[in-house]
């Protein structure tokens, strides 16, 4: 159970840690699915701590679907992105500051 | 209990989204219908949404039980409705122009619709599943909003930048969320005040719930999504975004600092970021040059004016902060809506593509109030009122906050309302500006000829007259605002 959280956390920073410091735009998507899935094992872990299982399962269920909506439209475009500007680094594509 | 009206008012945004999209895709007329369809189904609800305020006036509150899922329509609810139906039947209105008929903007009402169902379903929502599964509904519907329009680069990257950070937000909410249930066994929201916890997991988990509905409502560290997607996004979604999607989030964090009030400090919380809010929105907001671009920066500002309202109330365990702070953003929505709409006719007035938002600079400004007067009008009300001036909606809000935090008498609110009220003349510097160059002489380049379309005008002159009206008579909206500044209730 306590290892099953520090698991949880340890994708969550992983995750973080990618948006960060990652430049690709596919990689970022993996980053993001990265720390959905450390919500995910603790969601489920948490519903079966406390005897409620289906409660976990059918929010971790909810947001499997949740994070592949993300993943899908990021990736979308990240394809535009590619098909326009010829590149899917972040360097290149950014050009909004201030 | 009747449950056919909350579930009507749940269901038929949601479940018409794909109607008006099909409608939208087979008519071949323009798309016409599909703006049709939206639109018959919001004025529906708002009659749905009508014969509920009646029930809530006379005491008793609309709600329907499924298993255990329970969806109650209290005051918070019922206010956040009436933002939500509110934005989007303007947004209606608005949009067909807006988008010249091109081909696709039939997806533009379906998505507009879920987005509308989303927002009533998480003002509703009485446990933590359903209001996090209806937050990731509304995030998901206002993707769509962002990016419908994708010709230019620019518009790529702010969509990428929106479901990066929106997406990292939800997932912060779903670890917030475990921690609770593992420290409460429960997600029911009356169960988990009941329980009162106040143990550090607890107190971890609203700290993550904090951060992700931040990244929606653009609490500072976490706005750096908001000028670019509200700058590149067709002006109709920003006004949507603004004026509603960022009140959501600011509904659920309500909803989390309700139920968990024991766990963090949620008074300092909210008044420290509301400070940090306004200081950074207002000096980012000096710096541009684009209009949009600056209305967003302003749109930080101001919901650090909420959250610092809803602080002081939470700090003195009164209700006038909050309901200082939910009056204010009930305001914002209009001004916003009104500068955002205002932005859009201008774009149209100078006959950009569709799609290409950006670089509006106050030199395109110049000569629209001889070009359009109404339009000018309508800017400069919504920039007045925004930089607070009296007898202006922005002002009576203000004024409620502040009156809030004086009652409180302690050193360090007193203090807050100094630099607040300090931070609202400093916003007059950039607001002014683009007053000027709308009343200043001669044509921008690229200023056609074109009417402003009847149905365009239909959202100006609606927000400018509720401006007008808040602002001389605030208490038209205290049947909303106070039964939804009781947290909890």
């Amino acid at each position: 159970m306590i290892w099953g959280l520090v698991a949880a956390f340890a994708l969550l920073a992983v995750g973080l840690y990618g948006l960060l410091a990652l430049r690709n735009l596919i990689k970022l998507t993996i980053a993001l699915q990265l720390m959905m899935k450390g919500g995910l094992i603790a969601v489920v872990l948490a519903g079966d701590a406390v005897g409620q299982r289906g409660l976990g399962e059918s929010l971790g269920v909810t947001l499997i679907i949740a994070d592949t909506v993300a993943a899908v439209i990021g990736l979308a475009l990240a394809v535009l992105v590619r098909r326009r500007l010829g590149s899917l680094d972040i360097e290149v594509v950014s050009k909004l500051r201030g | 209990m009747n449950a056919a009206l909350p579930v009507g008012l749940l269901t038929l945004p949601l479940l018409s989204s794909p109607l008006a999209y099909f409608v939208g895709r087979f008519s071949g007329r323009r798309h016409g219908l599909a703006q049709f369809v939206a639109l018959v189904v919001l004025l529906v609800a708002w009659a749905m949404f009508v014969a509920m305020a009646g029930q809530l006036a006379a005491g008793e509150t609309p709600q329907f039980e499924y298993g255990m899922i329970a969806f109650r329509l209290d005051g918070l609810a019922m206010y956040m409705a009436a933002l939500a139906l509110g934005l989007s039947t303007l947004a209606v209105f608005f949009a067909r122009q807006m988008f010249q008929a091109r081909a696709g903007s039939e997806k533009y009402y379906a998505a507009l619709l879920a987005l509308t169902g989303a927002m009533i379903g998480l003002a509703g929502a009485r446990d933590l599943f359903n209001l996090w599964v209806w937050f990731e509904t509304m995030i998901a519907a206002s993707y769509l909003l962002v990016v419908i329009f994708h010709d230019e680069a620019l518009n790529l990257e702010a969509g990428f930048k929106y479901v990066v950070q929106s997406a990292m937000g939800s997932g912060l909410v779903v670890f917030g969320i475990a921690l609770i249930l593992l420290d409460t066994g429960t997600l029911n929201l009356d169960l988990i005040a009941q329980a009162a916890p106040h143990s550090a997991m607890a107190a971890i988990g609203s700290a993550l719930c904090f951060i992700g509905f931040g990244v929606k409502v653009a609490i500072v560290p976490m706005h750096t999504w908001l000028p670019d997607v509200y700058t590149q996004s067709p002006s109709v979604s920003s006004a949507v975004l603004a004026g509603a999607v960022s009140k959501a989030g600011l509904v659920g964090l309500l909803r989390v600092t309700a139920a968990l009030s024991a766990a963090i400090p949620w008074a300092d919380l909210f008044m420290l970021f509301g400070a940090a809010s306004i200081l950074a929105g207002n000096l980012l907001a000096f710096r541009q040059r684009d209009v949009k671009r600056l209305l967003a920066y302003s749109s930080m500002g101001h919901l650090g004016y909420v959250m610092l309202g809803i602080g002081f109330g939470l700090h003195a365990g009164q209700t006038a902060g909050v309901y200082g702070g939910l009056f204010h953003a009930l305001n914002h929505s209009v001004m916003k809506g009104l500068a955002f709409f205002s932005i859009g006719a201008a774009l149209y007035l100078l006959s950009r593509p569709v799609g290409r938002e950006h670089g509006l600079r106050l030199d395109d400004l110049a000569g629209m109030a001889r070009r359009c007067p109404l339009l000018a009008l309508a800017l400069t009300l919504a920039l007045f009122s925004l930089a607070g001036i009296p007898p202006l909606a922005g002002f009576m809000s203000k004024w409620q906050i502040f009156a809030a935090g004086l009652a409180a008498n302690s050193p360090w609110v007193t203090a807050l309302v100094v630099f607040a009220a300090l931070n609202s003349v400093l916003s007059l510097g950039y607001y002014l500006p683009v007053v000027n160059a709308l009343y200043r002489e001669g044509a921008s380049e690229g200023q056609t000829r074109l009417p402003l379309p009847r149905l365009m005008a239909i959202p100006l002159v609606v927000l400018s007259f509720l401006i007008v009206l808040l602002g001389l008579w605030p208490d038209a909206v205290r049947w909303l605002v106070a039964p939804a500044s009781v947290l909890g209730g």
